[in-house]
């Protein structure tokens, strides 16, 4: 569904953030990549749907390649990929169901957009979400409102008013805390089996990326020094995991279903 | 071996860190006493060869300009004499109290300065705040009188204050009066006597009545020393005026000028009984009558009983008040409402994420902001005393430099407003696939909504308040009667237009400030 080649992307400073990339990633898959703090993680998946412009190589998405699309088509791309973000980036002032509106602009018409017009159809998928995401009651009040577990459910949510195919994360779960990590990443886990909605996610520690992820991609400096199955991962002893990803490797202490005891904080539907 | 270094050090520093004040003395091979010598002979030198280079030169820069100003203001007290000794005297025997304290103050100064260079060699630790303390003192001493501070006239002159004081505190018997009814009866009397005196008024059952006894007389005069001569006294009785009611007395002399009579220092008036009569003395008054008129000099007394009827009467002040007030407002208001448009493409310019793009922008960014900083310096009463000069007196100059002002204030907030903007959310927007204007909407328009208005009405809060103190200049609203008002020392008027500002100002206070908390 999407393939990446030879990704390059050489910030204005001279930075190179990523060197000729190149993997791909199949329907329905939870693939997870890794990397130290300053590996290229962000700048790889903000490639993808062209917030930042690669400066060199293709990305193929559903045979097309984006980094070819007039604005017009890359739009189109993008409504197509979800994205979350580890600070939840809402609009903090505006309100919950705002934010999830947000997520339709892409289907809106540009001039409806302005005079600040959804549809009763939007509107009530935005509900939908939200009750999905287990924070329907939260949606008049102010995003910032909000406790981080619950911002990120609403940059869930968002995402899903697209009806993307793909949902690209970067580090979801890294402003919170360990518990909140597991019941976001369940959720995650949850679209993308019942959705069947490929995710593409970063992370930081190695109890989540084995209890999630189908498979691996490593990232150092710019470059893919992993590749894994999830079989793989599991398999891999700290010592290991240390030696591909770094030094600064973490384990979070936390038992993957934990996050059915906690409460106020658990995703029903 | 080693720990026991490990141990000294901590010990140090903690000493250090306990006193700031105990500093080690630099390393210098000059002796302490050369030091020592070289600050007595040019204050700050000894430090400045021993290495204490910055406190040598503030020691060395204070002492000379205190000694500057002592000179000056010597020469301000005593400019008449011929050399600076006898200038001294002078200023001595004219204010010994701050003439003594400085010259002891500088001696002293001088000597520790002296004794400071020799001690910072000589002394491993030593406390080097203190003598800064004197420094400080002495400049205090200085700008005690250059500031011609004078608590004792402070206290003394307070009582003078207290009538004005009072009057634009409580000035509202200037804001109404009544409509009064005007009861009065006139007497007439020859002066100086010589003739045939004017006969006496003739009595009516019904109208009220005045009459003088005796009906000519002498007026007061001043002999050579000018010391007064009382003139005749006069029984005046009068009837059927109001009763109980305070009656004024008053003089007209043969060319109709009218004042009310004084007595021992006092306006004369009486209080009428019960049956609407009375009787008194008077003494004939003091009074130049220009040698030009001619013909008998017929003066008249005159007893006048004012009473309130009817409702009140809005007084001239008042009215006038309210309309300055309501203008004053406009004034901020519309300069506000100017300031506002005018900014916003401004503060465009003035935003350095927005103009960090290329260096043609940038250099546009660094001279928008350079115009900005140097208007917005300049306050907005020197704003209006140049629109005054350009469009003459009136609320259109504050208009002008409230305006003015506000451009660059407001440009300022809001492109700071705009460069805090939070990007997490415009990406995030851009994700969806929205286009660029719904990105705008929805991304940026919500994150400067409220900051732009809290800083508007922020603005208009302080133009309001401008507004009332520009007019001082001549640029219109309420602080332009105001300044007029305390110069004809109309202190009721002056109260009232203090008191429309007071409540204004204080009402916009509350009025801003809540809006501000409701809406960010
Ligand atoms: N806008 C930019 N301009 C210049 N260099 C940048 C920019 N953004 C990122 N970089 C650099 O590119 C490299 C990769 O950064 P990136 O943010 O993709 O790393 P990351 O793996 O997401 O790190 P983290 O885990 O800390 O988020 C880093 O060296 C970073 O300093
Ligand atoms: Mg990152």
């Amino acid at each position: 569904m999407l393939s990446i080649k030879n990704l390059v992307k050489i910030y204005d400073d001279g930075t190179e953030a990523l060197k000729d990339v190149s993997f791909d990633v199949d329907d329905g898959e939870f693939l997870i990549i890794i990397g130290l703090s300053g590996s290229g993680k962000s700048t790889l998946l903000r490639c993808i749907n062209r917030l930042i412009e690669p400066t060199e190589g293709q990305i193929i998405w559903n045979g097309e390649d984006v980094t070819e699309a007039d604005s017009n088509h890359l739009r189109e791309v993008r409504r197509q990929i979800g994205m979350i973000f580890q600070h939840f980036n809402l609009v903090k002032r505006s309100s919950v169901l705002k934010n999830v509106l947000a997520g339709r602009l892409g289907y809106t018409n540009p001039m409806l957009s302005l005079i600040n017009r959804f549809s009763q159809a939007d509107i009530e998928m935005a509900y939908e979400a939200l009750r999905r995401a287990g924070i329907e009651d939260q949606a008049h009040k102010r995003a910032d409102e909000l406790s981080g577990g619950q911002q990120q459910r609403v940059g869930i949510a968002r995402a899903l008013m697209q009806n993307p195919k793909m949902i690209l994360a970067d580090e979801p779960v890294a402003s919170l805390d360990p518990v909140l990590a597991h019941t976001i990443l369940g959720y995650l886990e949850k679209i993308n089996k019942e959705d069947n909605i490929t995710v593409l996610c970063s992370l930081h520690y190695l109890d989540l990326v084995q209890r999630y992820a189908t498979r691996v991609i490593g990232l150092r400096n710019g470059k893919v020094v992993y590749r894994g199955s999830g079989e793989d991962i599991r398999k891999m002893t700290d010592e290991e995991f240390k030696q591909i990803y770094g030094e600064e490797a973490e384990r979070v202490r936390v038992g993957p279903d934990s996050s059915e005891d906690v409460d106020g904080e658990k995703i029903n539907g | 071996m080693a720990k026991e270094v490990e141990q000294k050090n901590t010990k140090a520093k903690r000493k250090k860190r306990k006193n700031p004040a105990l500093i080690k003395k630099p390393e210098s091979r000059v002796p302490g006493e050369l030091s020592g010598l070289l600050s007595l002979l040019i204050p700050g030198l000894g430090h400045i060869v021993i290495g204490e280079i910055g406190r040598g030169f503030i020691l060395f820069g204070s002492i000379f300009s205190m000694i500057l100003m002592f000179v000056w203001r010597i020469e301000l007290l005593a400019h008449l004499e011929p050399n600076l000794l006898s200038m001294y005297n002078k200023a001595l025997s004219r204010r010994p109290v701050f003439i003594l304290l400085l010259t002891f103050g500088i001696i002293l100064l001088w000597l520790w300065n002296a004794w400071d260079a020799y001690r910072i060699r000589k002394k491993r630790e030593y406390n080097r705040i203190k003598i800064f303390i004197l420094v400080i003192a002495v400049f205090f001493v200085l700008g005690w009188q250059i500031g011609e501070i004078n608590p004792y006239k402070m206290i003394t002159r307070f009582p003078e204050t207290l009538t004005p004081i009072s009057r634009v505190l409580w000035p509202w018997k200037a804001a109404f009066t009544h409509k009064t009814l005007r009861v009065s009866a006139k007497a007439a009397i020859l002066a100086p006597p010589g003739g045939n005196p004017p006969p006496p008024s003739v009595e009516n059952p019904n109208k009220p009545y005045l009459l003088a006894e005796p009906t000519s007389g002498n007026l007061s005069r001043l002999d050579e020393n000018y010391k007064m001569i009382p003139g005749t006294t006069i029984t005046l009785t009068g009837k059927n005026f109001k009763p109980d009611t305070k009656t004024e007395i008053w003089w007209i002399d043969p060319i109709g000028n009218k004042f009310q009579l004084r007595q021992n220092g006092k306006y004369v008036s009486v209080i009428t009984d019960e049956k609407g009569s009375f009787k008194m003395k008077v003494i004939m008054p003091y009074r130049l009558i220009p040698p030009s008129s001619k013909g008998k000099m017929i003066h008249h007394v005159e007893a006048v009983q004012v009473s309130p009827v009817g409702g009140v009467i809005i007084n001239e002040p008042l009215k006038l008040a309210v309309s300055r007030m309501v203008e004053t407002i406009f004034m901020g208001m519309i300069a506000t409402l100017f300031g506002i448009i005018l900014s916003i493409p401004v503060s465009f310019l003035a935003a350095r994420n927005l103009m960090a793009g290329s260096w043609v922008t940038l250099i546009i960014y660094y001279i928008t902001r350079t115009i900005i900083n140097i208007i917005r310096s300049i306050e907005p009463l020197i704003w209006a005393l140049i629109a005054v000069v350009w469009v003459g007196l009136g609320p259109f100059a504050g208009i002008i430099a409230l305006t003015f002002h506000s451009i660059a204030a407001l440009s300022k907030l809001y492109s700071e407003a705009i460069e805090s903007i939070d990007p997490g959310p415009i990406e995030a927007i851009q994700a969806t696939g929205a286009t660029h204007l719904q990105t705008i909407l929805y991304a940026v328009v919500p994150q400067m909504i409220p900051p732009f208005i809290s800083f508007s009405i922020y603005r208009w809060d302080i133009n309001v308040r401008m507004s009332t103190v520009i007019g001082l200049v001549g640029g219109g609203g309420i602080g332009f009667i105001l300044v007029q008002y305390i110069r004809l020392l109309d202190y009721r008027a002056a109260g009232i237009a203090v008191w429309f500002i007071a409540i204004t100002v204080a009402l916009l206070d509350y009025i801003s400030s809540e809006i501000r908390r409701r809406i960010v």
